[in-house]
């Protein structure tokens, strides 16, 4: 056994070590463009092309990526020159960030860009060049201590140890706030020390995820409780990933008995493709339990009429690889045929504690056999 | 001229405007000060053109009391070196209305000189003093005249005459008037600048009553040529015109009194002799070609009288029926009235119905009109029904209005001859909006002479753009027959082609700084109202401007685009300069690096490297990101 002062060297050694990959890329990728203009060059470099066209979903992976389609970005096309530069800017301004190990914002970084003259017509452009560098160097931003803003929750029996300065080396056990731990840079970037927990239940819902508290779920059934918050944020797909991958836990997913409910959970499961360019968000493993179209009618659960636009998403669904098989394809035929949604909530017909009494347990069961 | 002064007779001209004077421009002492300044001014340019000296105009305004308040009396004196106004004519041109020089089918900038008159007439009424009048002819003596308007009668009163020697040509006129030059300053100032443009010949100096001295020299040395007074074309004729024109083309019988014998025995050569009346026949036979047309009606007559020169000044001709071939005539010997038959078949005869009724319809067409040939005569004729021999002075009424109504009709006479007109010539408009407005870009067209009823016409159009041109464009600067027409514009027939243009089009967006400078030359400029400053939308007109317009912005365009490439390029290259010492910066802090890469060299390199955008390939375009 590792004395638990070995144990945080041996941590801070891994964020060290991981700080200084980060840096070492973008220290390659800076000394290229120096070199370039040091030789009369236009500086250029080549970015995998995000357009439409060239996100597929690979089947060995389990989940959406770029496909070979590289695109040309160069100082010398004067079109592209202000957003070459933005991009150098931000590489310039992670590597500060990750240097002195001080985490941001999506927002943060479009105000800072206002420090270096940079321009950015609005925050959407500056969110644009992050995903780019994303891209360019295939790390999530929170490798470059750029995180989101919006906030999910964990709760459960899992001991933690902070890396981020100032509390490294700093333990913390997740079950001692009954409100759950917000899911932010410190709690991602977290070590993941042991846990009793032998699952991990993602919700949709903060109101079903206080319940669960309240109804000591993760004792009843030794999980880790996670409230994604609608769809989950990208800090909380890698929490969920490192739960899965370093921990071993399975991933069970409940969402709301509707399209964007079975679509939050194949996210979770194999990535959006927005984040094609990445592989450190997917958990292929995670298995989607419901609310599905058929418990709506195995559940007598009250419903509400789908809008034209649930509808809509059905149909685009359908186009979707991945959903042309399974319980994916087989449930959103059902939504189709119904016509009609049912939240989590709609369990409390049966009494408030319904859903944790005698949904979950058929489920957990159930999640077993997928 | 004398009929359209018996027309007035009933009361007197000067009495007639001198009720209506708002009519000619003098409503107030505002709107007079100023139409008379222009009224002396084009006078003075007017003559000075047609006599083809350089203009050189001097205009002064001052104050009688500069101390009162406006509106007060001015003086006001235009000065020209023009060929001056003969010292017999002073009087009647200066101090009568409707009585001057301007009357001929020719381009002038005023019609009757009727204004000038107006001016006087108003300056006596408001002021009661005379005009005063300097005038040399022949750079000798000057003649110079106090004359005031005895309005009821329309006749000049001189109030003095003097003359003195002098060494310089022109003429100077100068009343003392009611007006109001604090008003009326930015008007006649803006009308002198103006006027100095589209006569870029001409030297004009104004001396304004504060003291400022207002000076454009001539910057043109060569005066455009003068117009050519012109036949009228037929589209541009009415009954009354041919009626006057056919008693033009008819000839009395000449009285055939001692005088007239005498003239044709001179004519024949036969002062001292005395032949008999066959001998006088054979004679006139062998001179006929020399012979006046006056002595060849004498012979005719006489060949059917069959007299000698004793008999012939014993009788008096009473009268021509041409159509029973009859000549009657009053014998003084036998104091009776004689009637002698005519042989139709006789040569003399033709003389004779030529002379009484008037030239045959192609004759008349082709010598009074302009641009009718004997063939498009033939042609007219047929189309107007008539026989192309009828003479002229056996139409009826009712034929003559037929004859004026398909002379509009008719389609196949030539445009009109634009000789009378006197545009200023592209060479000169384009120097002037140089020396005016010292743009980035000009262009000037002269289109080709056109006609509306019959009054030709030519528009001449000048586009710039840029240098010291104020922005808010297009600024138009609209002149008729080298007049500018300072006000009215909003309905002008030039303000709607331009507002028409779609400027977008020719890459002429925002604010730009660009003026148009529109010319119309014509013997009659449609003006909407009596002020002079509006030209209404003729259809011919309109077309005209509008191609002469777009043959302009497209030449502005090409300019813009090219300028527009120019700025692209320029701002490509600030971009480049902007950018690359930021990314130089960011990738020496990524790279480690303590001294930035030497970018200079890339950014010197530029513009080669610009011209020629490659891209490879085998990439991809990057194309935004469709969010999902």
């Amino acid at each position: 056994m590792k004395t638990n002062k070995e144990k945080a060297k041996e941590i801070s050694k891994k964020a060290k070590e991981k700080q200084k990959s980060v840096l070492e890329s973008l220290k390659n990728h800076g000394a290229k463009i120096y070199e370039d203009l040091e030789n009369g060059q236009f500086p250029k470099f080549s970015i995998p092309s995000r357009s439409v066209s060239n996100i597929v979903y690979d089947k060995k992976l389990r989940q959406y990526i770029l496909g070979n389609s590289n695109a040309l970005r160069s100082a010398k096309n004067s079109a592209q020159l202000r957003s070459f530069t933005q991009l150098m800017w931000l590489a310039f301004f992670a590597n500060r960030l990750t240097q002195e190990k001080k985490s941001s914002t999506l927002r943060d970084v479009y105000y800072s860009s206002q420090a270096f003259a940079i321009e950015f017509e609005d925050q959407s452009e500056s969110d644009n060049i992050i995903v780019d560098l994303e891209a360019v160097t295939s790390r999530p931003r929170e490798d470059f201590h750029i995180f989101p803003e919006e906030r999910s929750s964990i709760f459960g029996d899992l001991n933690i140890e902070y890396t981020i300065p100032g509390y490294e080396g700093k333990k913390m056990n997740l079950s001692n706030h009954p409100d759950g731990y917000s899911i932010g840079p410190s709690l991602t970037t977290a070590e993941l020390v042991d846990t009793s927990a032998e699952i991990v239940i993602a919700i949709e819902k903060g109101g079903l995820f206080t319940r669960f508290v309240e109804e000591q779920i993760d004792k009843k059934f030794k999980s880790i409780i996670i409230n994604t918050g609608g769809q989950a944020p990208r800090s909380t797909r890698t929490l969920l990933k490192r739960l899965h991958d370093e921990l071993g836990l399975p991933v069970i997913i409940l969402t709301d008995g509707d399209v964007y409910g079975e679509h939050i959970a194949m996210v979770i499961k194999s990535g959006s493709a927005n984040a094609a360019h990445l592989r450190e968000l997917t958990v292929p493993d995670a298995k989607w339990v419901g609310v599905w179209a058929t418990d709506i009618e195995k559940y007598k659960l009250p419903t509400i009429p789908m809008t034209e636009s649930d509808i809509k998403r059905c149909y685009d669904l359908q186009k979707d690889p991945r959903y042309e098989s399974g319980i994916w394809k087989k449930e959103l035929e059902v939504f189709l045929r119904l016509k009609r949604k049912a939240e989590l909530e709609a369990f409390a017909k049966y009494g408030l504690t319904n859903i944790t009494d005698k949904y979950l347990p058929q489920k957990l069961e159930l999640a077993k056999s997928l | 001229m004398s009929s359209i002064k018996e027309k007035f007779n009933q009361i007197s001209p000067s009495e007639f405007f001198y009720s209506n004077r708002d009519l000619a421009g003098f409503s107030n002492p505002t709107r007079s000060l100023y139409t008379a300044v222009r009224e002396f001014v084009e006078n003075a340019l007017d003559a000075c053109d047609q006599k083809g000296v350089l203009p050189d105009v001097h205009l002064t305004i001052k104050a009688v009391e500069p101390d009162k308040p406006d509106p007060k009396p001015y003086i006001l004196t235009v000065k020209d070196n023009g060929p001056g106004v003969d010292a017999k004519h002073i009087p009647l041109a200066f101090g009568t209305v409707l009585y001057g020089s301007k009357f001929g089918l020719k381009q002038a900038r005023g019609m009757f000189g009727l204004g000038a008159t107006m001016a006087i007439l108003y300056g006596q009424i408001t002021t009661n003093k005379p005009v005063v009048v300097k005038s040399s002819t022949d750079a000798k003596i000057q003649n110079q005249f106090e004359i005031l308007l005895d309005i009821q009668k329309n006749k000049p009163v001189i109030v003095k005459h003097t003359t003195k020697e002098i060494s310089k040509k022109g003429l100077s006129v100068s009343i003392c008037l009611e007006g109001d030059y604090s008003k009326a300053g930015n008007k006649i100032r803006d009308y002198v600048y103006e006027t100095s443009l589209i006569t870029p010949y001409a030297t004009i100096t104004f001396d304004d009553p504060k003291g400022q001295k207002f000076h454009h020299p001539r910057f043109v040395k060569e005066i455009p040529p003068p117009p050519t007074i012109i036949r009228p074309h037929p589209h541009g004729i009415d009954v009354e015109r041919i009626r006057r024109m056919i008693v033009e083309s008819q000839f009395e019988i000449p009285t055939i009194d001692d005088t007239m014998i005498e003239k044709v025995r001179k004519d024949l050569g036969l002062s001292k002799q005395n032949l008999s009346f066959s001998a006088i026949m054979a004679k006139a036979k062998k001179k006929w070609k020399n012979l006046s047309r006056q002595v060849r009606v004498v012979i005719a007559l006489m060949s059917f009288l069959k007299m000698d020169f004793e008999k012939l000044s014993k009788i008096r001709i009473e009268d021509l029926d041409v159509p029973n071939k009859k000549l009657y005539y009053w014998d003084f010997g036998d104091s009776q009235s004689k009637t002698v038959e005519m042989d139709p078949e006789s040569q003399y005869y033709k003389q004779l119905t030529n002379t009484v009724q008037g030239e045959p319809l192609t004759t008349f067409l082709t010598k009074r009109f302009q641009r009718i040939g004997p063939t498009t005569a033939v042609k007219f004729a047929e189309f107007a029904g008539f026989k192309p021999e009828k003479r002229m002075g056996t139409l009826t009424n009712q034929e003559l209005v037929n004859l004026s109504d398909s002379l509009q009709k008719f389609d196949d006479f030539m445009a009109p001859d634009s000789s009378c007109l006197a545009p200023l010539g592209e060479g000169p408009l384009e120097k002037g909006i140089q020396k005016f407005f010292n743009p980035d870009f000009v262009a000037v067209v002269q289109r080709p002479a056109s006609a509306y009823s019959g009054f030709p016409f030519i528009v001449e159009m000048g586009i710039a753009y840029g240098g010291d041109i104020k922005t808010g464009g297009p600024h138009v600067y609209r002149y008729a027959n080298r007049i500018p027409l300072l006000y009215d514009e909003g309905s002008d027939v030039v303000l709607k082609v331009v507002n028409d243009t779609d400027w977008g089009r020719y890459k002429v967006k925002g604010d730009p700084p660009f003026i148009i400078v529109s010319h119309i030359c014509s013997t009659r400029i449609p003006y909407k109202t009596a002020g002079k400053e509006n030209v209404a939308d003729r259809q011919e007109i309109e077309r005209e401007l509008r191609l002469g317009l777009q043959f302009l912005s497209r030449k502005l365009a090409a300019f813009m685009s090219k300028r527009g490439q120019a700025e692209m390029a320029k701002k490509r290259a600030n971009l480049y300069a902007k950018y690359i010492p930021m990314i130089a910066e960011f990738c020496t802090e990524l790279a480690g690096k303590k001294k930035q890469p030497n970018y200079k060299k890339i950014l010197d390199e530029l513009e080669p490297a610009e011209t020629k955008q490659t891209e490879t390939k085998t990439l991809e375009e990057e194309k935004p990101i469709e969010n999902k």
